[in-house]
């Protein structure tokens, strides 16, 4: 898994590096509702728990408790 | 539910605040918190006081940089994005234009005096960072006068709800924030005042949230030879604005009413009316004619 | 001077003053979200015995967000599913030497009802939160708790870590009758961390990393034949981009996800969303997603009824080698606090869409379609 862990961090370096400040009166765009990391909570859920219980793989969204017996 | 009305001076104005609470020294309380918080504003950002933030920013104007705190920063950034959004006619450097423009004058002031305090003027040659701003040239200063008021009403809010009121009104001045409704859930009735008549009321609005400010030029004019000018100066131009009355909006918070107002009174009639629909904000816009326009008009 | 819309401009900068930093929601939000899930049946060809009748699931969920005092903020979501469906219990290597499925005969009709309430603290520039859950069915109990803190670095970034826990106790029906386990737990145990940071005014990146570990019953209880290590170790590390294009009135989503398991899995997901504002009430995002993973070490095409039951041994298809496309399309309305979403997505699942696929195409490899309406209101 290291040289994942290299290319993530990497790739946010650079981002970091290359970022100009963004002044407030500047951040409407990023206020806008499809501009958030998660635009509709609900549906998020729902597809995290169908991929969960149909695929072999999970996380990466975030930490969730729950379980279910999937089949 | 008791209801307590609290009247005391702040900013040189007259302040009232509101407040609904199952018992009195709670109010109190509340009432106190919210006047030591008015007098911490004023004492930081009055033009008056000799050791506020503002009075020590402008005494070192084209000589050296002051040290600023957050808070002071994040106001300047308000003011930079104010100035953006009117394209430069609200400038928190124009206050010197009082000179030229106040009660004492009798006369319309000449042209070179007007150029003196224009001279003087131009949020775009500030300079400023997290930690520190400069003034470059001797004579500027910063006025934060079109903010702090709104900001401080914002700020009340706060407190009164850390103090556990959930139903009142902060008045300071005529900008007003909403802690809440009354106690039985029904809105504050709040009389917009007459430009022209005193003491009488021009439209009702009802209010149960949020925070309404009225930005106007009828309650401090400047009488000459009969004709009337506003108080709102003109930064680019150095003469006093020529624009609708006055304008009532209504936002989330009073900072931002409070700005959207303002800008509105700093264009003429027409691009002030169009400023305002644009907000998509309800408001009340009444102009030189008194024609009561906008969301909030209502005949009364 | 860019066109921008005066009111969020100032709201925005408003909401950097020391005074409205970190707020928290100051609306009360209330939701309700019907989704039905629904599998195509198994060609009749691929099953030995048992009911081709695959899966079919109907779930309520409800969510209140309501801020508490200036600070302090509460949500609360809890769902109801209604489940029911043929399951397969194994794979048989067929004269042709293509598995064929025996399922499951009667339809199973199972409820799901899961609870979580979660608070979160807001200070000017960190936030902190923690979620208690708990979900039952028939056969299965789970209780978890999750902790999580963000921090807002010089406005510009956002760190956030996220651990959870969670405990499941696992009651298979009709164990006695089938020779199955009667009674197992099994705990998960999850890090998370994370970075997003603000690009210029108009996109974002995230960056998540997630370590999973899970201990316990982790076999498939209703398989004749599955027996899975009992410890299992999991990475997952992801990005997330957001971007907003001016002169289309719309905002990209692209997201990646990298994961990695001990049962030697690994796979890749990518998505896609578009979300075009076509008023100011309307909105629809067209949305894909593909998604390949690899085979588990242990995964055999068919069961084998010479390995002893203690050797590691599975023929799920869920840990077989194959691809997935799902496509989809949501569309949302907006009115005056109300807001109604219907959404839509087609999910196909076939071997040969993998990047490291298993021999055969397992019969039960799955598609489905997931229709969705929402209704939420804030006040």
């Amino acid at each position: 898994m290291n040289y994942l862990k290299q290319l993530i961090l990497s790739s946010t370096t650079i981002l970091v590096m290359g970022c100009e400040t963004v002044a407030p009166w500047d951040r409407d765009v990023l206020a806008r509702p499809e501009m958030q990391l998660s635009t509709d909570p609900m549906g998020d859920a729902l597809f995290e728990q169908v991929y969960l219980s149909k695929e072999a793989s999970s996380g990466g969204y975030k930490t969730a408790g729950g379980g279910c017996g999937c089949n | 539910m008791k209801l307590k009305i609290h009247r005391f001076t702040a900013m040189g104005c007259p302040c009232e605040l509101r407040f609904y609470g199952k018992k009195e020294i709670e109010i109190e309380n509340a009432f106190s918190e919210c006047v030591a918080r008015t007098k911490e504003f004023e004492h930081k950002y009055s033009r008056y006081l000799d050791d506020s933030v503002t009075t020590t920013i402008n005494r070192s104007a084209g000589k050296n940089r002051t040290t600023i705190d957050q808070e002071t920063f994040a106001l300047l950034d308000y003011a930079q994005v104010c100035f953006e959004l009117s394209n430069g006619f609200f400038d928190i450097t124009s206050g010197t234009l009082r000179q030229c423009w106040n009660s004492q004058i009798t006369e319309l002031p000449s042209q070179i005096q007007i150029e003196n305090c224009r001279s003087r003027i131009g949020w775009e040659k500030v300079t400023y960072s997290q930690t520190e701003i400069f003034l470059p040239v001797k004579g500027m200063e910063l006025d934060f006068g079109g903010i702090v008021k709104e900001y401080a009403a914002d700020a009340l809010v706060a407190s009164a709800r850390e103090n556990g009121v959930e139903f009142g009104l902060i008045n300071l001045g005529g900008d007003i924030a909403m802690v809440g409704p009354q106690a039985d859930g029904s809105p504050w009735n709040i009389g917009i005042v007459h430009p022209a008549i005193k003491g009488a009321t021009i439209a009702t609005i009802e209010l149960g949230s949020g925070a309404l400010t009225t930005s106007g030029g009828y309650e401090r004019f400047i009488e000459i030879d009969g004709q009337r000018y506003s108080h709102l100066l003109n930064p680019k131009t150095g003469f006093p604005m020529d624009s609708m009355l006055s304008a009532t909006v209504i936002a989330d918070q009073a900072v931002v009413a409070g700005s959207i107002t303002s800008i509105a009174l700093l264009n003429n009639e027409k691009e002030g009316l169009r400023w305002l629909e644009n907000s998509k904000l309800p408001y009340l816009a009444i102009t030189k004619n008194l024609d009561c326009l906008g969301t909030l008009a209502r005949t009364d | 001077m860019k066109k921008t819309d005066p009111l969020l401009a100032l709201t925005t900068a408003a909401l950097s003053l020391p005074v409205f930093a970190g707020t928290p929601p100051t609306e009360k939000e209330i939701s309700l979200r019907a989704s039905s899930y629904e599998e195509d049946d198994i060609s009749k060809t691929s099953v030995l015995s048992g009911s081709p009748e695959r899966y079919k699931i109907d779930k309520t969920h409800f969510r209140l967000l309501t801020p508490l005092g200036s600070d302090w903020s509460t949500e609360i979501n809890t769902s109801q599913e209604v489940m029911s469906g043929a399951s397969p219990w194994g794979t048989f290597s067929g004269s042709d030497e293509q598995p064929s499925l025996i399922m499951s005969g009667a339809t199973i009709r199972d409820k799901r009802t899961e609870v979580a309430v979660s608070i979160t603290n807001y200070q000017d520039d960190a936030s902190y939160g923690v979620t208690l859950g708990t979900s039952r069915e028939d056969d299965y109990k789970s209780r978890s708790i999750s902790l999580s803190a963000g921090w807002d670095l010089n406005n510009m970034s956002t760190l956030g870590i996220g651990f959870s826990f969670s405990d499941d106790d696992i009651e298979p029906t009709d164990a006695e009758k089938f020779g199955r386990i009667q009674q197992a737990k099994k705990q998960t145990r999850s890090f998370s961390v994370s970075w997003t940071q603000i690009i210029n005014a108009n996109s974002l990146l995230f960056s998540g990393l997630t370590y999973t570990n899970k201990e316990g019953f982790l076999s498939d209880p209703y398989k004749l034949r599955d027996t899975r290590p009992d410890k299992k170790t999991e990475w997952a590390a992801s990005l997330k981009y957001r971007i907003f294009i001016d002169s289309k009135n719309a905002a990209l989503h692209l997201n990646y996800r990298l994961y990695n398991d001990g049962f030697g899995i690994n796979s890749h997901t990518v998505n896609a969303e578009w979300h075009q504002n076509i008023s100011s009430r309307w909105k629809i995002s067209p949305r894909i997603r593909y998604y390949s993973q690899s085979q588990a070490d242990f995964y055999l095409d068919a069961d084998d009824f010479s390995l002893p039951k203690t050797v590691n041994q599975s023929s799920d298809h869920r840990l077989s080698g194959y691809g997935a496309i799902t496509v989809g399309i949501q569309m949302n309305y907006d009115l005056s606090g109300w807001k109604i979403k219907i959404g839509f997505d087609r999910y196909i699942s076939d071997n040969r869409y993998g990047h490291d696929s298993s021999r055969h195409s397992h019969p039960a490899l799955l598609d489905f379609n997931l229709t969705s309406l929402g209704i939420e209101y804030k006040f």
